[in-house]
């Protein structure tokens, strides 16, 4: 669209981001349709539930591309439609060569639009298009070859198109009309904008074609053919801006595919819905993120309002009599309560289940199995696990490259497998779980494992200082390094060495974590831990050294108070036991520099971590739980280590966050290391000295 | 810097060891007295700590610590400046804050070969003002610190 819109530009520009929305919900749907045709290779009887609902998304997704004028997926829909009308009249049967037509042409429909949307040229589909055409007898080719050399027109779709379109809607009855709609800027203050004609339009009947036009003065209009059920001309409750004319068919019908004979008994019921472009229900209603997240924000402001409250009561407490002190305290905790069911209330709207990430997981192993001529089975498992929406946007690449490396350098080929006793075909797990405030998702391979003695001979060949690697975090410390891949030459899915360390901090942004369990010749698992959501989390208020932090609940087990005396000291190790364990200790104090001054006195330490990974948090006081609204610390110069994020208490001031995993993450790596502290030396003396020295306002 | 005819150059000054440097107006999101700062662990020595500007956690930096001045205890005219500068917004931590001056384009000269030291690599130019020197400071070099480590 290359006109000036003027004043309709902002209905066209939303009307597009719509159709990014629907096309992706109708991709969806043609994925695990496509998938689950897989079954029904060479078979006498295909699903036909599956046929009809994939020869809708590609209807839907062709109609939509026809409205914003993205003729080549519009082409390419077209072609898989025409395949899928055959396999439906059963006059072909599904070839493993249609198959891959079909999950190629999803991709490629996938790519065109992502093109479109963000702005990239358009990808070569004509490989493809020669496929879909070599499925296809002579007559729907020729009714496809005109369509690639149409132009000008913002329309790929021929009137003859269209015309067939509505001869067969019209088998049965009912009337066309062409509606007219002219967005005005008066309309579009009455809520009447391209959306919501068509809304209203499916309403009336069935949507058989629209599409933009530019009219006159470089306005645009859109042009909607419509299928009534009576004779009746259409009632619309909008009339800002419609015009509703009986339609005339420009051209005879040629189609054979839209030949009354071709609406066989079984195709009037599933083909019926097939005319709608919209196959999401009714009472489901598609929200921005962006508003979500305003409301999130909102909700967080609130918890804060009442966090002053509590404060205000707590210092009134001697001075209100007993009675009326009561009753507002009691009103607090109501208020208290109700935030919490609206935070969760909130929470819920933002949650997705994951199976639609794991679905296109799925088409991304395939592809690559195939490629790479592998064998392997994908298992999943929690796929109705809810995910904050956000989280899941996030976590996509992190997926996908976690899924190709399984596929890459995982997986053996079927060859290796059976001489090293294993079944020809690969097993790959997808799987996801909701524990308490926590999702687990994991990644999981029956391949050769990680050769930990490779990866370190490689590291070292890089330049790298890798220390031992009997551990699986230091390991995943040499596979997350900036640059490290163990392929000498990269590939088109992985070994760019641009990978796992994109995955770990994608992951630790997102406030969750990363672990590799690996066996050399049995596979490797990555399992991602993650936050349920991000906004707003329960939190520990401890002081060091006067400085308040803030630590997640989620992350401590326990609070126990200790004496100096039941500290043991092991060469620079402070250990503590308990539960019949040494639990290792960290001073945030000294963790955070300030050796030089009094080691704390009191302590109460926060219990991080369960088994080997345990840690005990020392700190000075605890001040009590809060609930926190979190702000992620963006900018570099104050990423550090130990440190996740920022929050304020109601008083404006900054308290930080302090990050559990990687503190533990720390322990572990002093543990290993020989000599010196991480983190504690080297150019980080000098701010420890300022900061001591510093001034303080 | 473009020398057309009449085209000016809105910059916010500030004083810094005795030195008057100037900033962009338009990247100057707001100027504000210094309050309660959370020192960061373990963050650049240069980084103070961090404070909330609309919403946002921002990082402050001591400008006088980055240019390799002395440090000075903050006082009544110690002001913070919040810059964003390529999607980056960061505060800077300046002895005092008050004008906003608009200068014709052409008065700004590139800095003088001979400034050397560690402010003199952060000087996008200088300009005369009413036998004034200003020195005009480079933002996206003062964030970048990739030569701390050296430095």
């Amino acid at each position: 669209m290359t006109n000036d819109p003027g004043e309709s530009g902002l209905h066209f520009e939303q009307f597009l981001d719509d159709f990014y929305v629907e096309c992706d919900e109708h991709l969806s749907v043609a994925r695990r349709a496509v998938l689950a045709l897989e079954a029904s290779l060479q078979q006498e009887v295909i699903d036909r539930g599956l046929l009809d609902e994939l020869f809708r998304s590609f209807h839907s997704i062709k109609g939509l591309s026809a409205m914003v004028g993205l003729q080549v997926a519009e082409q390419l829909a077209h072609g898989l439609e025409s395949y899928l009308g055959l396999l439906r009249k059963a006059q072909t049967k599904l070839t493993s060569e249609g198959l891959e037509a079909l999950v190629a042409g999803v991709i490629a429909i996938e790519q065109v639009v992502a093109a479109k949307r963000d702005g990239a040229p358009k990808p070569d589909v004509t490989e493809l298009t020669k496929r879909l055409e070599a499925l296809l007898p002579s007559t729907a080719v020729n009714e496809a070859v005109p369509k690639s050399s149409a132009q000008g027109a913002p329309s790929g779709s021929t009137s003859t198109d269209v015309a067939a379109k509505v001869a067969m809607k019209l088998v049965d009855g009912g009337r066309a009309w062409s509606v007219h709609f002219a967005p005005s800027p008066a309309g579009s203050e009455l809520g009447i904008n391209v959306n919501s004609v068509r809304a209203e339009l499916l309403q009336l009947g069935t949507l058989v074609h629209s599409e933009p036009r530019i009219e006159a003065g470089g306005r645009v209009a859109f042009l909607f053919l419509l299928i009534t059920p009576g004779q009746d001309p259409p009632q619309f409750t909008m009339k800002e801006g419609l015009t509703v004319t009986p339609y005339e068919p420009a051209s005879p019908v040629v189609e054979s595919d839209a030949a009354p004979s071709a609406t066989t008994d079984s195709e009037s019921g599933a083909a019926r819905g097939g005319g709608s472009t919209h196959l999401v229900p009714a009472n489901l209603v598609r929200v921005d993120l962006g508003r979500l997240d305003e409301l999130m924000r909102m909700v967080g402001e609130l918890v804060l309002s009442r966090a002053r409250l509590q404060d205000a009561l707590q210092r009134l407490h001697d001075i209100i009599p007993s009675a009326e002190r009561r009753t507002l305290e009691e009103v607090n905790l109501v208020i208290e309560r109700q935030l919490r069911d609206l935070r969760e209330g909130v929470m819920r709207i933002r949650m997705v289940p994951v199976h639609e990430v794991f679905a296109r997981m799925q088409f991304v192993i395939r592809d690559l199995v195939r490629e790479q001529g592998k064998r392997a089975a994908l298992h999943l498992s929690g796929e109705e696990t809810q995910i904050d929406k956000f989280i899941v946007e996030r976590m996509m690449d992190p997926l996908l490259h976690l899924i190709r490396n399984a596929v890459s350098h995982g997986l053996e080929s079927p060859e290796e497998r059976i001489a090293a006793g294993k079944s020809p075909e690969a097993r790959i797990d997808l799987r996801a779980a909701t524990i308490g405030d926590t999702i687990v998702v994991e990644v999981e391979d029956d391949g050769r494992g990680i050769d930990a003695a490779k990866v370190l001979a490689r590291a070292e060949a890089m330049g790298m200082a890798p220390r031992s690697t009997n551990d699986p975090a230091a390991l995943l410390d040499i596979l997350c390094a900036p640059g490290f891949s163990t392929r000498e030459e990269a590939d088109r899915s992985s070994g760019r060495g641009v990978g796992m360390d994109v995955v770990r901090r994608a992951v630790e942004e997102l406030g969750g974590a990363l672990i590799v369990h690996t066996k050399l010749g049995f596979g490797t698992r990555f399992v991602i831990h993650l936050p349920l959501t991000l906004a707003i989390t329960d939190a520990l208020i401890v002081s060091v050294h006067g400085e308040r932090y803030a630590v997640p609940q989620v992350a401590v087990r326990e609070v126990i108070q200790i004496e100096s005396t039941s500290i043991t000291t092991i060469e620079n190790n402070e250990l503590l036991t308990h539960h019949g364990r040494a639990l290792p200790l960290l001073r945030l104090d000294r963790f955070f520099g300030a050796r030089n001054r009094q080691a704390i006195a009191a302590h109460h330490v926060l219990v991080v971590g369960d088994g080997s990974d345990a840690l005990g948090l020392v700190v000075e006081r605890i001040l009590g739980l809060r609930e926190v609204v979190v702000r992620p610390l963006t900018d570099r110069l104050v990423q550090v280590p130990g440190i996740s994020g920022a929050t304020e208490l109601g008083d404006g001031q900054v308290v930080l966050i302090l990050d559990v995993a990687d503190l533990k993450r720390n322990s572990r790596n002093r543990k290993l290391a020989s000599t010196g502290e991480r983190y504690a030396g080297g150019r980080h003396d000098a701010a420890n000295q300022v900061k001591q020295t510093g001034a303080k306002p | 810097m473009s020398n057309h005819d009449g085209a000016t150059t809105s910059l916010i000054l500030f004083e810094l060891a005795a030195t008057t440097y100037a900033v962009p107006s338009r990247l100057v999101q707001q100027m504000e007295m210094v309050e309660r700062i959370t020192p960061v662990p373990n963050a650049p020595a240069f980084v103070d700590g961090v404070v909330f500007a609309r919403g946002q956690v921002v990082p402050a930096l001591n400008l006088r610590l980055r240019f390799g001045f002395e440090r000075v205890p903050y006082n009544l005219k110690t002001r913070l400046v919040v810059l964003a500068e390529h999607g980056r917004t960061v505060g800077l931590i300046v002895d005092s804050a008050r004008e906003f001056l608009t200068i014709p384009t052409a008065a700004i000269q590139p800095p003088p070969e001979t400034v050397t030291g560690l402010s003199g690599k952060y000087l996008a130019g200088i300009a005369y003002v009413d036998e004034r020197l200003l020195l005009i400071l480079d933002v996206s070099e003062i964030l970048n610190f990739t030569e701390l480590a050296t430095a």
